[in-house]
């Protein structure tokens, strides 16, 4: 399964870890193929492998076996340097817990990843405009320990944008958040999804988060059950 | 990628402006004892074996001495020979002594030892004799019955030589010397103790007493004493061997004795213990900077997710490691320059032969800094790349 109007298309894809004597197959086998511009949500219990596709998907973990396409071209065995230059320049990723680095602060961690293409001037004002656009304009000189949570995810977020990916990753990126920021971060998303075009896979374990989406799969032990 | 190499410091620099403040003190402390740790051990065993080598100069050679060649009894015309010698350039002062043959005796127990007749005042510009005395005072140039002897030949519990010792003789005491049939009571005016056991088997007397006993010796020596610069000996010796043919000159090396084995001892153990204080900084330096990386290895871990290449992030830490090598570099040496030396030097350590004081010397030092400065930047480096070659998520989470 090849579409190069797709975003994204996994095929055939597993991934199981070894725990003590056991095998645990986190993906097992699974296809999916996900356009540009959709918001795929993708939903289950604790340790039905959501965040190991996810982890798979945005090339930071490797597939025992299949294949990934990102935007038609195979990626699953691209050399680490080469996923980690996609990673840099065509992915987006954002994690549950911030993953923000503490010594920097909300604008030094937006630019950071700029700082890997650009001039230094380039990409503190992509930083700050990106900062901006997630209302964080007034707090962007703090450090993440001087942030709430959910600013944190919105740094993550202007982070995850800053070299212009057109996919971003999002794992649970509002589990530790009060329902009024989860809605800003989600509205955040929505917003880059329709105005921007960026196409959007998160997971997540909330039900009311589910109207954002433009589709949403479910998985169990590993397999595929679409809503 | 115009940022690229701008990075690592980039990234250096912001973690040491914004990581914990007691971390990075602690860190530099640590780095710190482990330079000092390194250099003591080094600046005290040359301490030791510069003691031992001064002894030899101050108390018994001066940097360069004069003896009448194999077969010849003494230098004549010492005055001339002095005034010649502190002409040339480097001198800064020169004396003779006259070895009288002789034996001293007191009580019922007699020995033989050096008994020199000096000039005292010109004398103690060389040979610091005067400044050693532990009991009674120096010779005055007018002492015409008065000898001052040293510690061995004294005895006493504690004295290395006391089986063959006078055992007890003290200051004010009157002593036998016995020179080729002759025979003149001597008052004891003072004893010394220079701790250099060669030095304290000698006895003086002036020259003054000497002419009495040999008046016809008083214009001759047996040993001219010269005092040079510092950094002159080598010019110095060279000059006074082509100037005087008829003469063996020596540098003081040539008559440490004991001391040059005790010196050599000392540079071999020293030698070995550097080795130890090498690997002891080392280990401590590489454990220090191993913890603080392994410690920001979710860090490490969420550069490497969002696209920072593994270089970028060895080189940063390699960074830090050098800035809290230096930092630590800095710390120790201000702390032993200006805390340990000046204390040493208030209180040297007293040892059987000499007292010493912290000596260390620029190669050594610089030495020193490479050391602790590579092994600090190896310790930042082989973290990280091990941190880097980890499983990207297994760092993040945490695993």
């Amino acid at each position: 399964m090849k579409n190069e109007k797709s975003a994204i298309v996994i095929n055939s894809i597993k991934k199981s870890y070894k725990s003590g004597g056991n095998i645990t197959h986190a993906v097992n086998n699974i296809s999916l193929e996900i356009p540009f511009g959709e918001f795929l949500m993708i939903t289950g219990r604790n340790g039905s492998g959501k965040s190991t596709l996810m982890h798979l998907m945005a090339l930071l973990d490797n597939p025992n076996s299949g294949e990934i396409f990102i935007n038609g071209e195979k990626v699953s065995d691209l050399h680490e340097s080469q996923k980690m230059k996609l990673r840099l320049e065509s992915l987006g990723y954002i994690f549950q817990e911030y993953a923000l680095i503490q010594e920097l602060t909300a604008l030094e961690n937006v630019m950071l990843p700029a700082l890997m293409i650009n001039k230094f001037s380039v990409a503190k004002k992509q930083a700050v405009s990106l900062l901006k656009k997630v209302d964080l304009k007034d707090k962007m000189k703090r450090l993440p320990s001087q942030l709430s949570g959910g600013e944190q995810q919105r740094v993550a977020i202007a982070r995850s944008l800053v070299n212009n990916p057109k996919i971003i990753f999002a794992d649970e990126p509002t589990a530790n958040l009060d329902s009024v920021a989860s809605k800003h971060i989600l509205d955040i998303f929505k917003k880059l999804n329709n105005q921007d075009n960026i196409t959007i896979a998160m997971v997540t374990h909330e039900p009311e988060e589910y109207i954002y989406a433009s589709r949403i799969i479910n998985l169990r032990d590993g397999k595929l059950n679409e809503k | 990628m115009k940022n690229e190499f701008k990075l690592p410091f980039y990234l250096a620099f912001q973690s040491i402006r914004r990581g914990r403040k007691w971390t990075l003190i602690l860190t530099i402390v640590l780095m710190a004892v482990a330079f000092i740790n390194l250099i003591f051990v080094s600046a005290l065993f040359n301490g030791i074996v510069q003691g031992s080598n001064q002894q030899v100069i101050n108390t018994m050679t001066g940097n360069i001495y004069m003896n009448p060649k194999q077969g010849t009894d003494y230098i004549s015309n010492k005055n001339e020979l002095i005034k010649n010698t502190e002409n040339v350039n480097g001198v800064q002062a020169a004396t003779s002594s006259f070895q009288i043959p002789a034996r001293i005796e007191y009580n019922s127990r007699t020995g033989r030892w050096p008994i020199l007749a000096i000039n005292p005042t010109e004398y103690s510009k060389v040979i610091n004799i005067s400044e050693k005395m532990s009991y009674g005072k120096y010779l005055d140039n007018n002492d015409d019955d008065k000898i001052i002897i040293g510690r061995q030949i004294v005895g006493g519990k504690d004295v290395e030589l006391n089986s063959t010792s006078l055992k007890g003789v003290s200051v004010g005491d009157k002593v036998n010397v016995i020179f080729d049939g002759f025979e003149k009571k001597f008052t004891v005016k003072g004893i010394f103790y220079t701790k250099f056991i060669e030095s304290d088997t000698r006895a003086f007397i002036t020259e003054k007493a000497l002419k009495n006993i040999a008046p016809k010796m008083i214009d001759n020596a047996t040993t001219v004493n010269v005092k040079t610069a510092n950094n002159q000996q080598d010019a110095v010796l060279k000059k006074l061997q082509s100037q005087n043919p008829s003469l063996d000159v020596f540098m003081w090396s040539e008559a440490a004795g004991m001391m040059k084995s005790t010196s050599t001892s000392f540079t071999s153990i020293n030698a070995l213990l550097t080795f130890v204080g090498v690997i002891i900084a080392s280990v401590t330096t590489f454990i220090v900077i191993y913890v603080d990386i392994i410690n920001r290895r979710r860090q490490i871990g969420i550069l490497r997710a969002i696209g920072i290449k593994p270089y970028i992030i060895v080189s940063s830490y390699a960074i830090i490691a050098a800035v809290y090598a230096t930092l630590g570099i800095l710390l120790g040496s201000l702390i032993f320059q200006f805390v340990l030396v000046p204390y040493f030097i208030a209180n040297p350590f007293t040892l059987p032969i000499a007292d010493a004081v912290l000596n260390l010397t620029w190669l050594e030092y610089i030495s020193r800094v490479e050391i602790v400065s590579w092994v600090a930047v190896i310790s930042g480096i082989i973290p990280a790349i091990l941190v880097t070659r980890t499983k990207m998520l297994d760092a993040i989470i945490g695993k």
